[in-house]
């Protein structure tokens, strides 16, 4: 049994040494040259100083280096670090600082989107493509100079770290999840027989690699010598191209959030022949419309669904296998029931566990937990609780924040949430650090950012916004500031501007009044 | 009939306002492949065609917008003048 994710990696490429491992953008490289590839890699950031522990960020667009660069930094004894490639320099910086990243892999287009500051910071730069000047700048090519046959020698165990995912911060930064080779490993281990993933399976990654779902989507291809075809933003934009995509790479393995499945839906040009490849489709991320799960299941006969819940700190921990005869009468769609090595409770606000029907915060306990957030002692405690229904020895439980009920059929059935977090398109927004975006703007006096349900996506981002001087400020000015603070898809699509906000008796911001206050037509 | 060279500024310029300059992007080229850094996403993607079918008066099937059609300006400007003649 694996201990340390790496280990996936090298029992598939014992048995299937050419066999495609990775695809993306038309390449493709076996089992055997991912294992080399990342030995080498490995010796390189040792030779560069990266020690146990030491977080390796990853800043490029998806493309089979990815791969390499994950599993190298783990033979290396290294934590990587995901950087969304699409973050505003500001933000990645911030990422960067946080965790003390000096070695960073990216390439020449995307490096000089750092600033300055940012660039000072770092000891080397590894670039999977391309040249550059100023700072000590590696090339992929030397690669070969180190020794591709074996990993450098490192004692690492399950309890350390493989990988930081940076989500939304409420406060306005976003904050480093910490997750283990064990917590990786939990879940690896539970799909890997729920789903029995096999050689010859093709799956799908659709999710961005800063995104959890795709620790699916790679360690369990690695898992089962499987092959992984990596969706790229070409092909992820334009939905008749996926449907295609899915049809000529005879995909067996679909894993994404809702939304992507509802584009292919409806502008897809899905036919039962186009998904016939298709055994299992995985989705997770947010709430699935019963409308569209129904359409789906329709032109995916053969094929099992499967609605996967589970925030970044504990990755899946509740799972529902859609069963189909019921699809019909069902009125919302079950999260399901905890998944193996995994358990989970709802508490009431007073504390006590949740009867039936009673709704409660769903608690996660298991060796899937995350150990808290990077450098932030303060929301780890908040988030990541001692167990108080164990007496006898110290354990940690998770609060999710969501909030739950217990059906009748013994599934857990999502509710809403306790705070001001929200998905839009499966990424988790905390409306806090939009505001505090819009905040630091000088010319703005107050703000306050709203989730606009919208059926495909989830939600859509309205902000209204006081001014200090009437008519200073623009919406695209307002919308240009986020884009420097914030990723893409938490930038307002909606600004409402106005001299002051509705206020509550008690002088607060009067959200209630403002959601129900019709959005300004662009 | 339309001139090209009027159907290239006025989807540069919607492409420029309504997609790039949002996501504090102040300049694309012609050749610019927008969905590379995210200026035309999944969902931006359908209002670019609603857009392209109501100022040009053209209709594009869901078969047709892929990337080889709607990859940048200048492609985007291909398929409409394609279209038009028709």
């Amino acid at each position: 049994m694996a201990y340390v994710l790496q280990q996936l990696l090298k029992k598939s490429a014992k048995a299937y040494p050419e066999k495609p491992a990775v695809w993306a953008r038309g390449k493709s490289i076996t089992y055997r040259e991912l294992d080399e590839r990342s030995n080498q890699l490995a010796h390189l950031l040792r030779a560069k100083g990266v020690n146990k522990g030491d977080r390796v960020g990853l800043f490029f667009p998806k493309c089979v280096e990815s791969i390499i660069s994950m599993l190298g930094v783990l033979k290396a004894g290294g934590v990587y670090v995901p950087l969304d490639p699409q973050a505003p320099a500001d933000r990645v910086g911030y990422i960067i600082g946080n965790c003390g990243i000096r070695i960073l892999i990216t390439n020449s287009e995307k490096r000089v989107v750092l600033t300055p500051e940012t660039l000072s910071t770092l000891e080397s730069c590894i670039l999977t493509e391309g040249t550059g000047d100023g700072g000590e700048l590696i090339e992929w090519s030397r690669l070969a100079e180190f020794p591709a046959s074996h990993a450098p020698e490192v004692n690492l165990i399950e309890t350390d770290l493989a990988y930081i995912l940076y989500t939304s911060g409420s406060t306005g930064r976003p904050k480093g999840v910490m997750l283990s080779h064990q917590n990786a490993l939990t879940f690896v281990e539970w799909c890997a027989e729920e789903f029995q993933v096999r050689s010859e399976d093709r799956l799908s990654n659709h999710a961005p690699l800063h995104f959890d779902l795709s620790v699916f989507d790679v360690y369990n291809t690695l898992e089962a010598g499987a092959t992984v075809y990596l969706i790229t933003e070409d092909l992820a934009v334009f939905p008749t191209s996926l449907a295609n995509f899915i049809e000529t790479q005879q995909i067996t393995i679909w894993y994404s959030v809702p939304s992507a499945l509802m584009l292919l839906l409806l502008h897809g040009r899905l036919t039962a022949e186009k998904l016939k490849s298709l055994r299992i489709i995985l989705f997770a991320g947010e709430v699935f419309p019963m409308k569209y799960l129904r359409q789906l299941a329709e032109v995916s006969q053969n094929t099992e669904l499967y609605n996967l819940y589970g925030p970044t700190e504990t990755n899946v921990c509740t799972y529902y296998k859609v069963e189909r005869e019921r699809l019909a009468s069902m009125e919302k769609l079950p999260i399901g029931i905890a998944c193996a090595n995994t358990d989970t409770f709802s508490v009431t606000p007073e504390g006590r566990l949740a009867g039936k029907g009673e709704a409660g915060e769903l608690y996660v306990r298991g060796p899937g937990v995350t150990y808290g957030y990077w450098a932030d002692e303060e929301k780890t405690k908040k988030m990541v609780v001692p167990n108080h229904f164990q007496e006898h020895f110290d354990e940690k439980m998770y609060r999710t924040g969501d909030i739950v009920t217990v059906g009748d059929d013994g599934n857990y059935y999502f509710q809403g949430r306790r705070d001001s977090m929200i998905k839009s398109r499966g990424y988790r927004i905390e409306l806090g650090e939009i505001e505090s975006a819009l905040l630091s703007h000088p010319g703005v006096r107050e703000a306050a950012v709203l989730a606009v349900p919208d059926e495909i996506i989830g939600n859509r981002i309205r902000a209204v916004v006081a001014t200090h001087i009437s008519g200073s400020l623009g919406v695209l000015e307002l919308q240009q500031y986020c884009s420097a603070r914030v990723p893409k898809y938490m930038i307002p699509e909606l600004i409402d501007l106005c001299d002051e906000l509705p206020k509550t008796s008690t002088g607060k911001i009067d959200r209630v009044k403002l959601a129900a206050e019709p959005a300004a037509v662009r | 009939m339309i001139e090209s060279a009027e159907v290239k500024d006025r989807i540069r310029e919607y492409v420029l306002e309504e997609f790039a300059k949002t996501k504090g992007i102040n300049q694309i080229t012609d050749q610019e492949v927008l969905t590379k850094n995210g200026i035309i996403d999944s969902m931006g993607i359908f209002r670019l065609v609603a857009f392209l079918e109501e100022t040009f008066n053209v209709r594009i099937g869901d078969e047709e917008i892929t990337h080889d059609n709607l990859e940048s300006v200048d492609a985007i400007e291909r398929l409409v003048i394609a279209k038009a003649k028709k």
